[in-house]
């Protein structure tokens, strides 16, 4: 399949090139970037007054399969995903079973397969069943194509089992992921620990339960020298415990979610689960240092944590209403809102370049030979309507929002997988 | 006076404006010197649902109702699947179906009575929910206060002890805010967190200073298990910063009076010398839920402007 990208804006920081440029893609392979290519039988794609980007990277996103498909499955996941702009996402391993077996892995490979849209890097548990107990076998799962480790959903409380876990895994191909919310502080907590929640009733969980996470994996990392990565920052302690950590060369990464960049703990007045997430949004002294901390360089990567749930399930009541929410198809609209003066090479950086060199996967570049996973966007006023969402989960925060940024098309392996006014393009596959 | 259309639900004191507030006080004064007759929610169906054990509200709740000749229902379901949120709805439209036109609800989570409100096509009053609020607690706390002293702007009030887990201060604390009452919050900061610092509310931990300079001190109850949860290290030693003991009624004004929601943990957040306190309101406060939830239910289900 010829494929040919017409006029649009190229951005790809990984060789610092920002020009208008045509792309051309056969055979799944970039194969010219150039001002004007002439047209060989390709299937066009208008990117005027578009941004071209090297295909987006998610690197925390929860797809439910194996286990829990009433919320979400691999192919309903992945088409949320390419309509998002995400040409491949790394799945988290709470699934029923968890991702700690090569079984697991290759199940969902197949799928993935089937599905035929975004691709999937499965992320392995750090332990058997994400128990916090026996340590998964990392080896194995590496070589089934595991890309990071995480008990993601959970913490591993036990630090001894956590350090001989980063040990072992020293040498293992892909970091470690933490979900850094201590359960004893956390309790049984709805929001955040704050003023609203104080006049709210609420139980609420106090910033420290996330802060005192950070520093012992930080010191972890440090002690037994594996890469680590931390999910979901929501704390502007945490920001400057990973700011010490890096001043000491302990490498350290980071990642932020839209909601925690744009919302707060006063969407709790009204007693609905729709903004029940872990870590809880925060106030708005901690959105703003999350802000801050994407423009200087602290914040590695953009991910959403895309947690679909039934809309059934999130209309109980707080105290039972699991906690999360769909995120990957407002996800680059919501970023751009969150941080409108983002230089757009930054912004490509944070979702495209980061994410790709700390998973170790191909990607993040539009150089000529790579593969064509290609991701087109642009300044085009929407509003979000869960209802319209391809996740089997229709529930965000951000239902009703407006945002100026959205994706036009979304190329993978070299084909037109998502266009804006046509929808999902279903692979071959499905035919 | 100035009126409003009836308020469909009292969820929390701020549900009704403040001349709302003082008029279920006037009227509740009233029926304590004459009872009405049993006119005023003659047959109105009144469903009383508590999620929770009470004894002292559920009571009070349905002599209300039944002194002003309402139709009165009560269900306990505990804590049953009924309290599961994907059931609310179906809950609300069945008891509307039946023909309840008020529901009378306490749950042990806050926010159930909003989410019921929202689904339900009648009135619905807060019996207490959670932690959050206790709207006709604060009422008949405000009735006691006005009558002991006439008036509410510029009374000085102390609300002591675990202010994080209690309903009652927070809608007192709304309730009192919105009146102009000056509201001091005394309690340790693991159960009064500064979180509750707000505009027109002070947090003071050091009792014995603010005692002097009070017109009422509300003392809250204090629950052993707050040591099992590591929020205090014994009872005794809670009761040299908060009890309101001998010492403390010695400093407490002449004028002053105390209030306790009940139920009270003798010997705990207060003594049984300041029970038996001349200055004690505990009885009167308890006298006055009745009238009060006699005025707010007629209020609510008859509209303020029929009285006013």
């Amino acid at each position: 399949m010829r494929v040919l990208i017409r006029g649009g804006r190229v951005i790809d920081p990984s060789r610092g090139l920002d020009a208008v440029r045509d792309v051309a893609i056969d055979g799944g392979i970039i194969r010219a970037i150039s001002e004007q290519i002439e047209e060989r039988g390709h299937e066009i794609i208008d990117a005027t007054n578009c941004v071209v980007a090297p295909g987006f990277i998610d690197m925390h996103v929860h797809l439910r399969e194996p286990g829990q498909t009433h919320k979400e499955t691999i192919a309903t996941g992945t088409a949320a995903a390419v309509a998002g702009g995400f040409t491949a996402v790394a799945c988290m391993p709470n699934t029923t079973p968890a991702i700690d077996t090569p079984a697991v892995i290759a199940e969902i490979a197949q799928r993935v397969a089937q599905a035929g849209l975004a691709r999937v890097y499965p992320i392995g548990a750090i332990t058997q069943g994400r128990k916090g107990e026996q340590l998964a076998p990392y080896h194995e799962l590496a070589m089934a194509g595991a890309v990071a480790f995480s008990d993601d959903g959970s913490t591993v409380e036990n630090v001894r089992v956590l350090r001989n876990a980063a040990l072992y895994a020293r040498d293992v191909k892909g970091p470690f992921i933490s979900h850094c919310i201590d359960d004893e502080l956390h309790g049984d907590a709805v929001m955040n620990e704050g003023k609203h929640s104080a006049m709210l009733g609420l139980p609420a969980s106090p910033r420290l339960a996330e802060d005192v996470i950070v520093a012992r994996d930080i010191l972890v990392a440090a002690d037994t020298h594996k890469p680590w990565h931390i999910a979901h920052i929501s704390t502007a302690t945490s920001l400057d415990i990973i700011r010490w950590a890096r001043s000491r060369s302990t490498a350290i990464t980071c990642e932020v979610t839209p909601h925690h960049l744009l919302l707060h703990d006063d969407l709790f007045v009204d007693y609905h689960a729709r903004a029940k997430v872990a870590p809880p949004l925060r106030g708005a002294d901690d959105s703003a240092a999350l802000r801050a901390a994407v423009r200087d360089g602290t914040i590695d990567v953009f991910a959403t944590d895309h947690a679909p749930h039934t809309m059934e399930e999130k209309a109980q009541l707080l105290s039972i209403a699991p906690v999360g929410f769909s995120g990957l198809e407002v996800a680059v609209g919501a970023y751009a809102h969150a941080i409108p003066d983002l230089p757009l090479d930054r912004f490509i950086t944070l979702l495209s370049t980061r994410p790709a060199q700390i998973l170790g996967v191909e990607g993040g570049t539009l150089a000529v030979g790579a593969r064509a996973d290609v991701t087109i966007f642009g300044e085009r006023p929407w509003t979000v309507d869960a209802r319209t969402f391809y996740s089997k989960g229709k529930n965000t925060p951000f239902d009703g929002f407006t945002f100026e940024r959205r994706i036009v098309a979304t190329v993978v392996g070299g084909r037109l997988a998502y266009h804006a006014e046509r929808g999902i393009i279903e692979p071959l596959a499905y035919a | 006076m100035q009126t409003r259309s009836a308020p469909r639900s009292l969820l929390d004191i701020d549900d009704l404006s403040r001349d709302e507030i003082a008029l279920v006080i006037r009227r509740s004064g009233e029926f304590r010197t004459q009872l009405p007759d049993r006119s005023l929610l003659a047959g109105v169906p009144i469903l009383n649902l508590f999620f929770e054990a009470s004894t002292r509200t559920a009571t009070s709740f349905t002599l209300a109702e039944q002194r002003v000749g309402a139709d009165v229902i009560t269900f306990a379901p505990g804590t049953s699947s009924l309290g599961k949120g994907e059931t609310i709805a179906d809950t609300a439209i069945t008891l509307r179906a039946i023909g309840v036109r008020v529901i009378v609800v306490r749950h042990h989570e806050s926010g159930f009575p909003r989410r019921l409100a929202e689904a339900f096509d009648g009135h619905v009053v807060n019996a207490g929910d959670g932690t959050r609020a206790h709207p006709t607690q604060a009422l008949l706390d405000l009735a006691t206060l006005h009558a002991e002293f006439g008036r509410f702007e510029g009374l000085r009030v102390a609300i002591v002890g675990d202010i994080l887990h209690s309903r009652v201060a927070r809608s007192n604390i709304v309730g009192m805010k919105m009146l102009g009452i000056d509201i001091t919050l005394v309690g340790p900061p693991t159960l009064l967190p500064d979180a509750f610092a707000q505009e027109g509310v002070r947090i003071e931990r050091d009792f014995d200073a603010v005692l002097p300079h009070v017109d009422a001190v509300m003392m809250l109850r204090i629950q052993r298990e707050r040591i099992a949860a590591s929020l205090l290290p014994a009872l005794a030693d809670y009761t040299i910063g908060y009890q309101l003991g001998t010492q403390r009624l010695r400093v407490l004004p002449k004028g002053a009076i105390i209030l306790h929601p009940g139920p009270y943990n003798r010997g705990v957040e207060l003594t049984d010398e300041a029970l038996a306190d001349p200055r004690s309101r505990y009885e009167t406060q308890v006298t006055n839920g009745v009238f009060v939830r006699m005025a707010a239910l007629d209020m609510l289900v008859n509209g303020s402007a029929v009285r006013a």
